[in-house]
């Protein structure tokens, strides 16, 4: 309505302007006569003459009608009846932070998709067909998030674009999809999943390095890729791991991996840190990519360093590419170390000599004997919390209270693992075992000899590391955050005691409980992982500090749990707690997927290759304004050169 | 717009006064409008009537008069009264009768210009004007130098002055004098000139009018006034190059500088053509009428040579010989 009421005004306005702009030169001359009859003559014998005099009118009218046009933004389909619904798909994965293209890709990514959304065809006055294109916008890294549901209202689609944050994930394109094919799907599809309505179109903004494309099946027709980036230059930190010393505990080792993906040999400096000091700062010089042996794939260049210092308590440590490039993400790293801690051990038995040596035989911190009734007091207090043994073990003991932790179990299992007693054994041999497993290296089972056994009946998760000729001799089985090593025997009805293996057993389960103990607490996460913290009082508070985020205060649940959703950005997460210690967690990139961040310019998905789109993005709809503005720009030139060349006449 | 009009107006007037003043410094003399050769030039020619024409007195032109001088026309009896001085004798002692001998009586020849000195002729690059009053110049000369009787006429709205019966070399002084001082100004009304001009009864002659004769009212009124036996009319249009190829150019008000008539024109060169057609047309029928009525017909643009339009055109039309 509004275009007809602009035309209604402002046409009259501009012929009435042309008549007030008239502005004549007076000139004196003669007489006037023969003119008036030059000017009848022409009249009477030209009719037309009005309107040939008046082309400045009409290249007005015609210039103002191109404005007018322009202004009702008339829109070239370049699609045709293309598919009347999109869902943009927009990567926000840490390789998306790379700056080759500024300010970044992600920046780039969402340029492009509201270029998109801004070609979208407008409800118009002149629409003639009513049906809207509606769109969707899916942002992914690990997980997809649906920023705008199908809508035509492009507006709330810029906003929701506009307020895509980048993540330092992982791609994986997997979700987005089912996501995007869910919400896709027609509404009114009949039993042959056929319907009026085409299919959603996807667009995906991504540099296409994307973790599960193999994994995912797209139709040639259905995905439109638009690749993002330029510049594969890019050394990064691909792997870092601290670690203290088996033999020397003071010493923590530092193990990394660079890795440079650029064309050109990376030099850069690596700087250590210990607890925010700088504690060393070494040269690196990382070859450039090179084909594989194959030649089928390019390997990046890579180098391992490592570095140690000694320690008793816990430290952060922070690795740093002193020399910046496009993608800051993998440029830092830091890892976690706990206080040097030596195993500590409880033995709840009723007395057991043999177990006693040959768990003082592994070394430990601490060792104490504790009786059922003792565990069981406590147990009942801040056992929980404070976990102050590494490994306790049950020496064929029932115990109602089992805190969470790790066992080394002999004879009855306790309750609640699922694990059941079926019935007793007798004059056992053990008829295979698996050497390899940690528990049992170096382990010679041929000897064993178990005079009494239970029968186990072991949940179908548990794992079998040995087997009777009648049942499983041992087990492992995880329950609720809890470690069981099961033998289902007491020792001191077997010749094991006697047997060199025993002590090794010993040994190696004692260090397979411990390391699982460390895997528990080492605070080393990859982005989009939740940060998590166990065994805390219920309704403990909690203050979680990290990169890019506010401070983000959190209560423990009952069952002492607290929890961060996800860590999104790399870097060292801060866990503060009331009246303890603060704890660390660090996430890192190490992801050679994400550190490779040269563009793919052809998505490989099982079986189907997609080639990225070669013109930029404005195909879906070719806005005409632009044109008409400069059709508009050049009548009024033609006026220009019309009205001095009448001037010359 | 009228206060604009007069301002140019004054403008203009006071240019063609400058002008004037420029050319007529302490004593007026012919020889300020008309180079000395081409007044010698003159002095060889003389005026010509294609028609008998009576004249007032005794001249070097023969009339249809019978009277006195050396050319016999006729014999008639004598009647009591007659001069004795023109009987014939050899016929009265052959037959013994009277009769008297009758001569065709030389007269001379009135030479009436009416001159156009209205605002329009002001205009133009050389002006109208002044080639008017070349011309007029030109011709009185040629007439009061051969004893014809001259009578000088400006008109605009009207006869506004006039110089009447001037005969002889001895008056060429004073034509100086009239053409030099009188002004242009004021609308032209030609039929209203003819009609003064006719009633004057100066006597008849060749009358040539010097004007641009581009005249609101039309010119056919004012000239059937002066087509009579008495007069042998000349017509010499003057046009200034302007107005036969004019330069004006854009979005115009014209503004007639004599009745401030406005005509509002876009110059195009479907105008202009069409503008010349008209100029053309209007020229041709005007000299249609003139041939029609007997008169003589000339067309001169202002900025044409006075001498050889007096020279060889004028003498080719048969006002001069």
């Amino acid at each position: 309505m509004m275009g007809i009421w602009a035309a209604a005004i402002s046409v009259p306005l501009l012929v009435l302007l042309y008549f007030l702009k008239l502005k004549r030169r007076e000139q004196l001359i003669s007489s006037t006569l023969l003119w008036k009859k030059a000017i009848q003559d022409l009249q009477v014998n030209a009719p037309f003459q009005k309107i040939r005099r008046n082309i400045l009118l009409l290249l007005q009218l015609l210039a103002l009608g191109a404005i007018l046009l322009a202004l009702a933004g008339p829109v070239l389909r370049m699609m045709g009846s293309g598919p009347k619904r999109y869902v943009l798909l927009i990567d926000r994965s840490a390789s998306m932070n790379a700056t080759d293209v500024l300010p970044s890709r992600l920046a780039e990514a969402k340029r492009q998709a509201k270029t998109f959304v801004e070609s979208l065809p407008k409800e118009r006055l002149f629409s003639l067909n009513r049906a809207q294109t509606q769109v969707m916008a899916i942002a992914f890294d690990k997980t997809a998030k649906v920023v705008c549901n199908f809508t035509s209202d492009r507006q709330q689609l810029l906003r929701a674009i506009e307020a895509i944050e980048p993540g330092d994930g992982a791609s994986q394109i997997g979700q987005a999809l089912t996501a995007a094919r869910a919400f896709a799907q027609p509404i009114e599809a009949d039993a042959n999943n056929r319907s009026a309505e085409e299919p959603a179109r996807l667009l995906l903004f991504s540099d296409g390095r994307i973790e599960d494309l193999e994994k995912q099946a797209v139709g040639q027709e259905e995905l439109e890729y638009h690749v993002v980036g330029k510049n594969p230059d890019n050394l990064g930190i691909i792997a870092m791991q601290a670690r203290r010393d088996f033999e020397d505990t003071q010493r923590v080792d530092v193990f990394l991996t660079l890795a440079n993906y650029g064309t050109n040999p990376a030099a850069s400096d690596v700087e250590f840190s210990v607890n925010d000091t700088v504690v060393s700062v070494r040269p690196v010089n990382v070859d450039k990519e090179a084909l594989s042996t194959d030649g089928k794939a390019t390997l990046p260049g890579k180098m391992s360093m490592e570095f140690s210092f000694r320690s008793e308590d816990a430290a952060v440590v922070r690795v740093r590419i002193v020399k910046e490039d496009a993608l800051v993400a993998d440029n830092t790293a830091y890892a976690v170390v706990s206080a040097r801690k030596n195993l500590s051990i409880a033995l709840v038995s009723e007395g057991n000599a043999v177990l006693r040596s040959a768990l003082k035989a592994c070394g430990p911190g601490k060792l104490d004997e504790l009786t059922p009734a003792d565990f069981e007091t406590k147990a009942a207090g801040d056992f929980l919390v404070q976990q102050p043994y590494d490994v306790i073990v049950l020496d064929n003991v029932a115990i109602q209270k089992r805190p969470r932790g790790r066992y080394l179990v002999f004879g009855q299992p306790p309750s609640g693992i699922d694990v059941t007693v079926g019935g007793q054994l007798e004059n056992q041999f053990v008829a295979d075992w698996r050497t390899r497993h940690p528990v049992l290296q170096y382990v010679n089972l041929n000897t064993l000899f178990a005079a009494r056994g239970l029968v186990l009946q072991m949940p179908r998760d548990a794992e079998i590391l040995a087997e009777f000729t009648k049942g499983p001799a041992i087990s492992v089985v995880r329950r609720q955050g809890s470690v069981f090593i099961l033998t289902a025997f007491d020792v001191v009805s077997t010749n094991w005691p006697f047997e060199p293996g025993f002590v090794l057993f010993c040994y190696n389960a004692m260090q397979y409980l411990a390391a699982q103990a460390s895997v528990e607490t080492d605070g080393s996460l990859q982005p989009g992982e939740p940060i998590m913290v166990e065994g805390l009082p219920a309704g403990t508070e909690t203050t979680v500090i990290g990169p890019g985020m506010a401070s983000v205060k959190l209560t423990a649940t009952d069952a002492g749990l607290v929890r961060l959703p996800a860590a999104e950005h790399t870097g060292l997460y801060r866990m503060e707690f009331a009246g303890r210690e603060a704890k660390y967690f660090a996430v890192n990139l190490n992801d050679e997927q994400e550190s490779r961040i040269a563009p793919l310019e052809t998505l490989t998905f099982s079986g189907q290759e997609i080639k990225a789109q070669t013109k930029p993005l404005s195909r879906a709809n070719l806005p005409l304004w632009p044109y008409l503005v400069l059709a508009a720009l050049g009548l009024c030139l033609l006026e220009w050169w019309v009205y001095t060349g009448k001037m010359r006449l | 717009m009228s206060r604009y009009l007069a301002a140019t107006k004054q403008k203009i007037s006071s240019k063609i006064s400058i002008k004037m003043e420029s050319i007529t410094h302490t004593k007026r003399k012919l020889t300020d409008l008309l180079e000395p050769q081409f007044m010698a030039r003159l002095d060889g020619l003389d005026l010509a009537s294609r028609r008998m024409l009576r004249g007032q007195t005794q001249g070097q032109r023969l009339s249809k008069r019978r009277g006195q001088s050396v050319e016999f026309a006729d014999h008639r009896q004598y009647t009591a009264g007659d001069d004795l001085r023109f009987l014939d004798w050899n016929i009265y002692a052959r037959l013994e009768q009277l009769f008297l001998k009758l001569f065709l009586e030389e007269q001379d020849l009135t030479l009436h210009i009416l001159m156009d000195v209205s605002e329009s002729t002001a205009t133009g690059e050389p002006s109208k004007a002044l080639f008017i009053r070349k011309m007029a110049a030109a011709l009185g000369y040629v007439g009061v130098v051969h004893h014809n009787r001259v009578t000088i006429s400006a008109f605009a709205d009207g006869v506004t002055l006039q110089l009447a019966n001037q005969r002889g070399r001895g008056c060429v002084s004073r034509l100086a004098e009239f053409l030099l001082t009188v002004e242009s100004g004021g609308p032209s009304a030609f039929e209203k000139a003819c009609k003064q001009v006719v009633q004057d009864r100066i006597g008849s002659g060749v009358v040539v009018v010097l004007s641009d004769m581009l005249f609101k009212e039309g010119y056919e009124a004012g000239l059937k006034r002066l087509f009579s036996r008495h007069y042998d009319v000349y017509v010499i249009q003057t046009l200034s190059p302007e107005e036969r190829q004019p330069t004006l150019s854009g979005d115009l008000k014209l503004v007639d500088i004599e009745d401030a008539d406005m005509a509002e024109i876009t110059i195009s060169a479907a105008l202009l053509n069409y503008y010349r057609k008209t100029l053309a047309s209007y020229c041709d029928q005007l000299q249609q009428f003139c041939m029609r009525h007997g008169a003589g017909y000339v067309l001169a643009g202002s900025d044409a040579s006075a001498e050889r339009l007096t020279l060889n055109t004028l003498r080719k039309s048969g006002l001069l010989r």
